[in-house]
């Protein structure tokens, strides 16, 4: 025990003898430790601010459309597939026993203006009040329009969180007048503040008016989804089903293929795992390579400590110490050398995650994280440490003394 | 008892560029407990590998070494380190202290290597020091002690496992003549401490100061003769003590 506490002082006493020298050679681990840290944090930020934007696809949702997401098909042919009709979702819920809402949804992009304001680039969706189940979203102030309102074709819309903050800075914008082009629609809501999906586009930087308004104002033909909410517990059966009647309702013959999808989540889950794959394959060569690096470098120097330390060691066994001792304190520092360089690292990590949490998206280093990556230094401490350590315990007390 | 070291048909063989160098060529040595011991031998003579052999660092190639009872011809590394540590107090010509550590630590580090408790270790290695007459200068680093000084530290640190025997090569091969004396002075008193001190030196005016002188040419000992005998010593230091 008391050799123990003791080769761990001369080890510590050694390595602070040679404080410059330490730091420079732990580089190698400090950046590999830094690369698996700050790679950790990167994909834990991203899988929360991913499993965030996949709360805007609900899991129990289908989202029929023309192609495929992430689909392989060529272009020409998706071109050329007839348009998805409003009338499907009525013959959907009737034929599926699964299907607990739908919603047409078409969309395009326009200038909203109010007065001398005006939001530009704004996603403007049609669709049925049902949307309001099937996109999973809730109304902050003000109600979404009505079954009556949509049939009739009112001049009505429900404005993002983030059109409203532009239009309308301190006042409330409900029943209030805003114009699309030369169309004037009434505020009738405001949608909760939702974030942004993947990263990518504003869910607060949208419109949404009744189906029936957009095809008399906007486009009666064109890009059209169906979104589709069904029961939670039979996801896969009721996509199969919608499937089939979607064949029926297109008069497809059994050997025709699809000529529409039913998307789900899962398309960008595997999308992302793929992209994820990518990443932490990256940071984890990027990480060993520089851990055996990093052990390279710590190995030489301990080499060179050796070295240097011939007639010490020399001293050392003529007054007692075995060859386990000498092995021992060497193989000390190099782990203590390693594991200050991965502590380093880490809070190098800390840093690098803490900027990522503030400037690009919510993340935190996980404490798992930091543990691996003092066991992965100490390994590599142990592992560069081995050679240049039993060199120095096999050294010849009687050679080693005359060394100068 | 039995006999503190007994050397038999001891050889120690070199191979060297494909040629054997007989370092030592059949030595057959007794030394009892208390003796005061000088090796002396010009050099080439084998005197070193001698000493290297006595303090347990090499292995013979041939014939048998014995420590008190112990035989250390068969020994392997780990034991041979043990009995080094237990049973072996080195002096260094060149003083051989760890340059970074204190005199008190330095003399501290062969219990360390005997596994002693760090309260038990302090007080042993302050014992030490005191009978070198060191005890103001424990906190000092060895580049801030005297020749003289950093060679009563080493003397310290061989002292402090209370050791069988004391084996000092050319103690004071690097000091100056004063600094030599009161060394020598240090050794003397050991002696009559009870201590068994073997001196390994090419100089005659200190292999003087040991009751019995081994002289060792190609690896035999040449000569093996007590120096004077311990009636006209007494008278000596009686007459020293008066003068």
């Amino acid at each position: 025990m008391f050799a123990y506490v003791e080769s761990l002082r001369m080890a510590l006493s050694a390595i602070w003898d040679n404080k410059l020298r330490a730091v420079l050679t732990t580089l190698g681990i400090i950046i590999g430790i830094l690369a698996v840290t700050l790679m950790g944090t990167l994909i834990s930020g991203l899988d929360r601010s991913f499993e965030n934007s996949m709360s805007f696809l609900g899991r129990d949702v289908l989202y029929i459309a023309k192609h495929e997401w992430f689909g392989q098909e060529e272009w020409w042919e998706i071109r050329n597939r007839p348009d998805l009709k409003v009338d499907y979702i009525e013959k959907l819920k009737n034929q599926s026993k699964y299907v607990i809402a739908a919603a047409p949804v078409a969309m395009r992009s326009v200038n909203i203006t109010r007065k001398d304001e005006m939001a530009m680039g704004i996603n403007l969706a049609g669709t049925t009040p049902e949307f309001a189940q099937t996109a999973f979203m809730n109304i902050e102030s003000g109600r979404f329009y009505t079954e009556g309102e949509e049939r009739s074709g009112a001049r009505v819309i429900a404005i993002g969180y983030d059109v409203a903050n532009v239009l309308f800075e301190n006042e409330n914008p409900i029943g209030k007048k805003v114009k699309i082009g030369n169309y004037v629609f009434r505020v009738v809501g405001v949608t909760e503040k939702q974030g942004k999906f993947l990263g990518l586009f504003s869910m607060d930087n949208r419109a949404i008016i009744p189906l029936g308004t957009y095809q008399r104002l906007f486009a009666r033909r064109g890009w059209m989804r169906l979104d589709v909410k069904v029961d939670d517990k039979h996801i896969d059966e009721a996509k199969d089903e919608i499937i089939a009647i979607m064949r029926r309702l297109r008069g497809l013959h059994p050997e025709e293929k699809n000529d529409f999808a039913v998307n789900q989540q899962d398309a960008f889950r595997q999308q992302y795992q793929t992209m994820k794959i990518a990443i932490g394959g990256t940071g984890l060569f990027i990480t060993v390579l520089s851990l055996v690096v990093g052990g390279v470098g710590i190995m030489n120097i301990m080499f060179v400590s050796v070295k240097e330390r011939t007639k010490e060691i020399g001293v050392r066994k003529a007054i007692g110490a075995t060859q386990g001792s000498i092995m021992r304190q060497f193989l000390l520092e190099a782990l203590l050398i390693c594991l200050f360089g991965g502590c380093i690292g880490i809070i190098l990590a800390l840093g690098g995650s803490f900027l990522i949490d503030k400037f690009v998206f919510p993340s935190t280093m996980p404490v798992s994280l930091a543990f691996i990556s003092l066991i992965l230094s100490s390994f590599v401490g142990v592992v560069a440490g081995l050679a240049p350590s039993y060199k120095a315990a096999r050294l010849d007390p009687i050679e080693a003394l005359r060394y100068e | 008892m039995a006999d503190l070291i007994k050397l038999s048909g001891l050889q120690r063989y070199y191979e060297v560029g494909g040629e054997t160098v007989k370092a030592l060529d059949g030595v057959d040595l007794i030394i009892n407990h208390n003796e005061y011991i000088s090796i002396m031998g010009p050099s080439g003579s084998g005197k070193s590998t001698m000493m290297n052999m006595i303090g347990c660092l090499d292995s013979p190639t041939n014939g048998t070494y014995e420590f008190e009872g112990e035989k250390v011809h068969e020994m392997d590394d780990n034991q041979l380190a043990s009995i080094r540590n237990r049973k072996i107090g080195f002096v260094f010509q060149t003083f051989n202290l760890l340059p970074k550590l204190t005199a008190l630590r330095n003399v501290e580090l062969p219990l360390i290597y005997a596994n002693i408790p760090k309260d038990e270790r302090l007080e042993l290695a302050e014992i030490a020091m005191e009978k070198v007459s060191l005890t103001d200068r424990m906190h000092h680093k060895p580049n801030e002690l005297s020749g003289g000084q950093r060679q009563r530290v080493a003397i310290a640190r061989a002292l402090v496992t209370n050791p069988s025997i004391i084996l000092a090569d050319e103690p004071t091969g690097n000091l100056d003549s004063k600094s030599g004396v009161e060394i020598m002075d240090v050794f003397d008193e050991l002696h009559r401490e009870g201590n068994t001190i073997i001196l390994v030196t090419h100089e005659a005016y200190i292999a003087k100061h040991a009751y019995r002188t081994i002289h060792i040419l190609d690896g035999r000992i040449e000569k093996d003769a007590q120096n004077k005998t311990t009636k006209q010593r007494k008278i000596q230091s009686k007459k020293k003590a008066t003068a």
